[in-house]
C-alpha cells in the first residue's frame, strides 16, 4: 500500500470561548492515500469543515496527530503551515474566490506565483493545459466576473492542481451551483484526481456525490461513525 | 525585496480600482503641493523680511560693556561684613561715550572667532551735521574700512555713481535720496559737523542705492579715520561689526563667542527681538498647516486603504488559505500605500514647481516705484525631495494599520462565510 498523503491519529478539536469548552471532534483516525477520492459527509454541525479546516493546515487539533506525506504538522507556527498549504495542499471552497482583478489564468496560476515568477512560468504550459481540458481555452484572458457561476468554479478547480498538491480539500465546492453545473465539476474533480493521481478530500452534503467518491468519511456529532474507515481498501 | 506576488497583486488591486487609486493620488498630490508651495512662499517671504531687516546691519555687534551702577551692598567679594548697614541710593552713572581703544589687537581674533564668521567691520557711528549752502540736516556718520564694510552692507554692488571700496580721507558716500535732497552729485563738495562741533569738508565719491530706508536716507559713510576725526574718538572704535554665513545661526554664535571676549556681543536676534517672535509665529503657523495637511493626506490613504482591506476580506482570506504569509498581505498593502503616495508625489512635486515658477514670473511695481517680484521664490531641490519623503512616509504609516488589520484575517472566517 502507498503512504498516505494525510494521516491522523486520534485527533481531537476543542473550541474554547472564555471559560466555555466546546469540544468539535472526538478520537478521529484515517489516513488517506495519493489518487484516493474521499467524500467527508455528516449533518450540519457535525465537524466536517473543522475536519476538512485541521486536514488543511487552516487550523490545530488540541489532541491527536496529523502528518503529511509522513511530516507531522499537527503544532506547525502559522509561517510554516502557510508554507505547507502553499508547496504541497489545493483548496476549493463553495464560493469560488476567484480575484477579480486577474485573468482567469493568472487567477489559476496564484498559487505558482505566490512560490515566485520561474516557478509560475514553470507551470503555465500545464494550467493552460488544464483550463483547456476544462473548456476555459478560450476564456483564459477573462477576468471571472465575466465568468458563469460553474465556469469560475471550474477556474478554483483548476487553481487548486496549481501548485502540484498531494492533496485537495473541497469545501462543498458544488453547494452554490445548480445540480448540472454541480455534476460537471464534480466529474472535472473526478476525473483530474485520477488523472493527475491526486488525492482529493470533499465534504459534501449530496450523497449522490458521496457514493461516487472512492471512499466515504461518515461523521456524527465529532465522531467517526459507520463502517471502519482507517483503510483505504474499505469501501460503504 | 518584495516579492513577484506581493507586486503584482498590489499594482493589479491599484490598476483594477483605478477611481479610488486616482482619487487618493489626488489628495497626496494636493498634499505634496501644499508643502512645497506654503514653504516656499513662507520661506521666501521670511528671507525677504530677514533680509530686509539684517541686509543692512550686522548679524552680530561687539560693543564696548555698558556701565551698570551698583550698590556697594550689591557687591559679595569685597569681604564686608553682611550685617554693615549702608545708608545711600543707586544713581544712574552719566551715559560716558563707549568705545574699543585696542581694536587693532582684537580684530585678528575677531577673524578667526568662530568659523561662521565670515566679514568682521570695525565701525565709528555718530550723529553729525550735513551742511551744503543753506540746507543743513542731521546724519548718521558711519566710518569704515569700505573693503570690509562692504561684506556687511553690499554699498559697492548698489553703486548708481562713483566707487565705495577705495574711498580715501576726504570721501563720502551717500544714499540717492540724500544726494537728491541736497543736488548732491559725484566730486561735490559737503560739510560735515561732528558732535563737539567740529567740522570736516568731504567731496562726495560715491552715490548708492541699496533699497534699505535706514541706509539709504540719513546716513554717510566716511573712512574710518575721517570718522574718529569728525567724532573726535582719537584711534578707537565704537563696536565692530560682523557678518555670518548663515544669519539664523547668529545668537548660537554670538553665545560661543562672548565667554571669551570683554564686550557685550549681540545678535540681531536679540536686537529685533519682536520681529523674530514674527517669524517664528509664522513659522509655526506654516509647520502646523504642512502637519495637519500631512495628516489629511495620510488618513486619506488609511481611508482608501481600509476600503480596499474590507471589500477584498474574502479574497484576502482564500490568498492566506492557499498559503500566502500574513506578512505577505501586509506588504501588498504597505506597498499600494507607499505605490499611491509615489504616484501622488510623481504629480504633486512637478505641479508645486510650475506653480512656484508661475508665481516667481509675476511681476508689480512697488510702493517705491521699482518693478519687483512680489514673491521671493528660491526652488530648493531638497524641499522637493523633502516633500516627496514625507509625502510617501506618511502612505506607509496610513497603509500600516489597514494592512496589519489585512494580515490577520482568519481564512477559517471566510471559508465559514463570517
Amino acid at each position: 500500500m502507498a503512504h498516505p498523503v494525510v494521516e491522523l491519529d486520534r485527533v481531537g478539536k476543542i473550541y474554547y470561548n472564555g471559560d466555555v469548552e466546546t469540544p468539535v471532534l472526538f478520537d478521529i483516525s484515517f489516513a488517506i492515500v495519493p489518487g484516493e477520492f474521499v467524500a467527508i459527509v455528516g449533518g450540519s454541525g457535525s465537524g466536517k469543515t473543522t475536519l476538512l479546516n485541521l486536514m488543511g493546515l487552516l487550523d490545530r487539533p488540541t489532541a491527536g496527530v496529523i502528518r503529511v506525506e509522513n511530516q507531522e504538522v499537527s503544532q506547525l507556527d502559522e509561517l510554516k503551515r502557510a508554507r505547507a498549504r502553499r508547496d504541497r495542499l489545493g483548496f476549493i471552497f463553495q464560493f469560488h474566490y476567484l480575484l477579480p482583478e486577474f485573468t482567469v489564468l493568472e487567477n489559476a496560476l496564484m498559487p505558482c506565483r505566490m512560490r515566485g515568477r520561474e516557478f509560475e512560468k514553470s507551470q503555465e504550459p500545464r494550467m493552460r493545459e488544464l483550463l483547456k481540458a476544462v473548456g476555459l481555452e478560450d476564456k483564459l484572458k477573462v477576468r471571472p466576473p465575466q465568468l458563469s457561476g460553474g465556469q469560475q468554479q471550474r477556474v478554483a478547480v483548476v487553481r487548486s492542481l496549481a501548485n502540484e498538491p498531494a492533496v485537495v480539500f473541497a469545501d462543498e465546492p458544488t453547494g452554490n451551483l445548480d445540480s448540472k453545473s454541480g455534476r460537471l465539476v464534480f466529474d472535472l474533480m473526478k476525473r483530474l484526481s485520477r488523472e493527475s493521481g491526486t488525492a482529493f478530500v470533499m465534504v459534501t452534503h449530496d450523497d449522490n456525490f458521496a457514493l461516487e467518491a472512492d471512499r466515504v468519511i461518515r461523521i456524527r456529532d465529532g465522531r467517526l461513525v459507520g463502517a471502519p474507515v482507517g483503510a483505504p481498501e474499505e469501501r460503504l | 525585496m518584495l516579492s513577484y506576488f506581493i507586486r503584482s497583486v498590489a499594482f493589479r488591486h491599484l490598476r483594477y480600482s483605478v477611481g479610488q487609486s486616482l482619487l487618493t493620488i489626488g489628495v497626496v498630490g494636493i498634499s505634496v503641493l501644499l508643502i512645497i508651495y506654503l514653504r516656499t512662499i513662507i520661506g521666501g517671504t521670511q528671507n525677504r523680511i530677514t533680509q530686509n531687516t539684517t541686509g543692512a546691519i550686522p548679524h552680530i555687534t561687539v560693543e564696548p560693556p555698558e556701565r551698570t551702577p551698583v550698590g556697594a551692598w550689591q557687591l559679595t567679594n569685597l569681604g564686608i561684613d553682611p550685617d554693615t548697614l549702608y545708608v545711600g541710593e543707586v544713581v544712574n552713572l552719566p551715559k560716558a561715550r563707549e568705545v574699543i581703544e585696542d581694536w587693532r589687537l582684537w580684530l585678528p581674533s575677531l577673524d578667526a572667532v568662530d568659523p561662521g564668521v565670515a566679514t568682521v567691520s570695525p565701525v565709528v557711528t555718530g550723529q553729525a551735521f550735513m551742511n551744503r549752502g543753506s540746507r543743513r540736516q542731521s546724519v548718521r556718520v558711519t566710518g569704515v574700512l569700505p573693503e570690509r564694510h562692504n561684506g556687511i552692507v553690499e554699498i559697492e554692488k548698489n553703486l548708481d555713481a562713483g566707487r565705495f571700496i577705495g574711498m580715501v580721507s576726504g570721501d563720502v558716500v551717500l544714499g540717492q535720496k540724500l544726494a537728491r535732497d541736497f543736488g548732491l552729485k559725484l566730486r561735490d563738495k559737503v560739510r560735515l559737523v561732528g558732535p563737539e562741533g567740529l567740522t570736516l569738508n568731504f567731496s562726495v565719491a560715491g552715490i548708492y542705492t541699496t533699497g534699505f530706508g535706514q541706509v539709504d536716507d540719513g546716513q554717510v559713510f566716511v573712512t574710518l579715520r575721517d570718522g574718529q576725526s569728525l567724532l573726535e574718538l582719537g584711534g578707537s572704535i565704537s563696536s565692530f561689526g560682523l557678518k555670518l554665513t548663515d544669519l539664523y545661526d547668529a545668537e548660537n554664535v554670538a553665545r560661543r563667542m562672548a565667554p571669551s571676549l570683554p564686550f557685550k556681543v549681540q545678535s540681531w536676534v536679540v536686537q529685533n527681538p519682536n520681529l523674530f517672535r514674527t517669524l517664528d509665529a509664522q513659522g509655526q503657523t506654516r509647520d502646523l498647516i504642512l502637519i495637519m495637511t500631512t495628516i489629511a493626506s495620510g488618513f486619506g490613504i488609511g481611508s482608501i486603504l481600509v476600503m480596499v482591506v474590507t471589500s477584498k476580506y474574502r479574497e484576502i482570506g482564500i490568498l492566506k488559505a492557499m498559503g500566502a504569509t500574513p506578512g505577505e498581505i501586509q506588504s501588498i498593502f504597505v506597498l499600494e500605500g507607499l505605490l499611491l503616495a509615489f504616484v501622488g508625489c510623481l504629480v504633486g512635486v512637478p505641479l508645486g514647481v510650475l506653480l512656484l515658477k508661475g508665481l516667481a514670473a509675476i511681476r508689480s511695481v512697488g510702493p517705491d516705484g521699482r518693478v519687483d517680484a512680489p514673491f521671493l521664490i528660491e526652488i530648493d531641490p531638497m524641499l522637493l525631495l523633502g516633500a516627496s519623503l514625507v509625502a510617501m512616509a506618511t502612505g506607509v504609516v496610513a497603509s500600516y494599520f489597514p494592512a496589519r488589520r489585512a494580515g490577520k484575517v482568519d481564512p477559517m472566517q471566510v471559508i465559514r462565510g463570517s
